[in-house]
């Protein structure tokens, strides 16, 4: 989960975080303090999929999933378990 | 300096990623010992597995249409339609692959191109689709513009793909061609975005309720507070969210994943009575404030307001380098420049 924050923390601060007025923490709404708008969101979810290779549904992209990077580690994690346990059970 | 890095001829001029176009002044931006950006490297992954995607996503909209096409009382799509070339082919796309019955929505912001009217009539009239025009009061035009002009009042990561002016009207347009979808209970909202101005993962997405609310109010809550009242009819209305969350359309941009190619896009929409305007900017076959937008915003933050897009574009093979650099470092037509800062009266 560590892992997951670090990368995600390192995707947004090298793609969007330019306002160096920002100060961001991991529990900060990422729409609401103008990191990301929608287009961004999109972004973050295609690094996602490429990266822990996973598919994230059209209905899963909602804030409370993806709007702060404790939430983007905890979904990463939840949906990381999933594939695992759906290759355990195959 | 890294000596493999390309510079355009003016040595004023940035350096420039020696694949893409990306200049060295784009927040963030970081080369590499070959000159290739940060960008382009974390793209390779993706790029290599695109044509699979692309193809996957002509399925994925075959299907969708065959499950909507002719169910819905009215319209199967509405296309945000300016008249420029790229919403041109969508429309006729479709209407010609698709023969969907379409509802073509043009949002007129007082600076669209009578060469984009004509245009307009002449492709909804031989692709026979209907077509409706929505323009708000000039001087609620006039006020956001020139709010917009004067500082850069959104996010930062924003900026980073559209000027202020740009970003404030395609706000009006995304919110009212969901609203109008959502009112007309049709199924389908269609957009003309380039293959570089979103990603693929967004050409087929059922649109987001919660996701909208919470950028809408950001977007708004950007704005001065007396612009806030006046602007907030032409946005997705709260009750809406509950009252008709089944209506909600799904957004569809296909030029994300069908083949593109400026050159023939433009021979196959003149067969249809499409005309190059003469009088837009190098980026826009349809405004005529863009040339002032783009003037303004390279002033202010030393990249241009498309970069991110053509070098997308050119990241994508869809667009070759030399005219993605011709495109974006060009500089803007002074004419066109003074003709919007003259109506706007800055």
């Amino acid at each position: 989960m560590e892992e997951i924050k670090k990368q995600i923390t390192e995707f947004i601060a090298t793609n969007f975080l330019f306002d160096e007025s920002i100060t961001l923490s991991v529990e900060d709404s990422l729409l609401e303090t103008g990191v990301i708008d929608s287009t961004g969101v999109l972004e973050l979810v295609a690094f996602i999929e490429e990266t822990y290779g996973i598919k994230i549904e059209d209905e899963e992209i909602v804030p409370e999933n993806l709007d702060s990077i404790n939430n983007i580690a905890l979904y990463i994690s939840q949906k990381l378990s999933q594939v695992s346990a759906g290759q355990a059970a195959n | 300096m890294n000596p493999t890095i390309q510079r355009s001829d003016d040595p004023t001029s940035p350096r420039l990623c020696s694949r893409c176009i990306l200049p060295e002044t784009f927040p963030n931006i970081k080369f590499d010992a070959e000159g290739v950006c940060n960008h382009c490297r974390q793209e390779e992954s993706a790029l290599a597995k695109a044509p699979a995607k692309k193809a996957d996503y002509r399925r994925k909209l075959d299907d969708l249409i065959a499950s909507i096409k002719g169910k819905a009382p009215s319209y199967d799509a509405i296309m945000a339609y300016s008249g420029g070339k790229d919403s041109s082919y969508t429309l006729k796309l479709l209407r010609e692959r698709y023969d969907l019955r379409v509802l073509a929505l043009t949002f007129d912001n007082h600076f669209v191109s009578p060469t984009a009217f004509d245009n307009i009539r002449a492709v909804t009239d031989a692709l026979g689709a209907d077509h409706i025009s929505f323009s708000p009061p000039w001087p609620l035009m006039k006020s956001l513009f020139r709010i917009t002009a004067r500082g850069d009042i959104f996010s930062a990561a924003t900026l980073l793909r559209a000027s202020s002016m740009c970003t404030a009207c395609i706000a009006f347009v995304k919110s009212l061609t969901v609203k109008m979808a959502i009112e007309m209970s049709i199924p389908l909202s269609a957009f003309g975005w380039s293959p570089g101005q979103a990603p693929i993962q967004s050409a087929i997405m059922k649109t987001n309720a919660s996701l909208i609310r919470q950028n809408q109010k950001a977007l708004i809550s950007s704005l001065p507070d007396t612009m806030q009242a006046q602007v907030k009819s032409y946005f997705i209305p709260e009750i809406y969210y509950d009252l008709y969350r089944d209506r909600f359309p799904t957004n569809v941009h296909p030029l994300a994943f069908f083949d593109y190619d400026e050159e023939k896009i433009k021979i196959e929409l003149e067969s249809i009575g499409w005309r190059a305007p003469t009088n837009t900017d190098t980026n826009s076959t349809n405004c005529l404030l863009n040339a002032y937008a783009n003037q303004v915003h390279l002033e202010r933050l030393r990249f241009h307001p498309y970069v991110w897009e053509i070098a997308n574009m050119v990241r994508q093979g869809v667009m070759p380098r030399a005219e993605g650099i011709e495109k974006i470092y060009s500089p803007q037509n002074s004419e066109q420049v003074e003709y919007a800062r003259k109506k706007l009266e800055l």
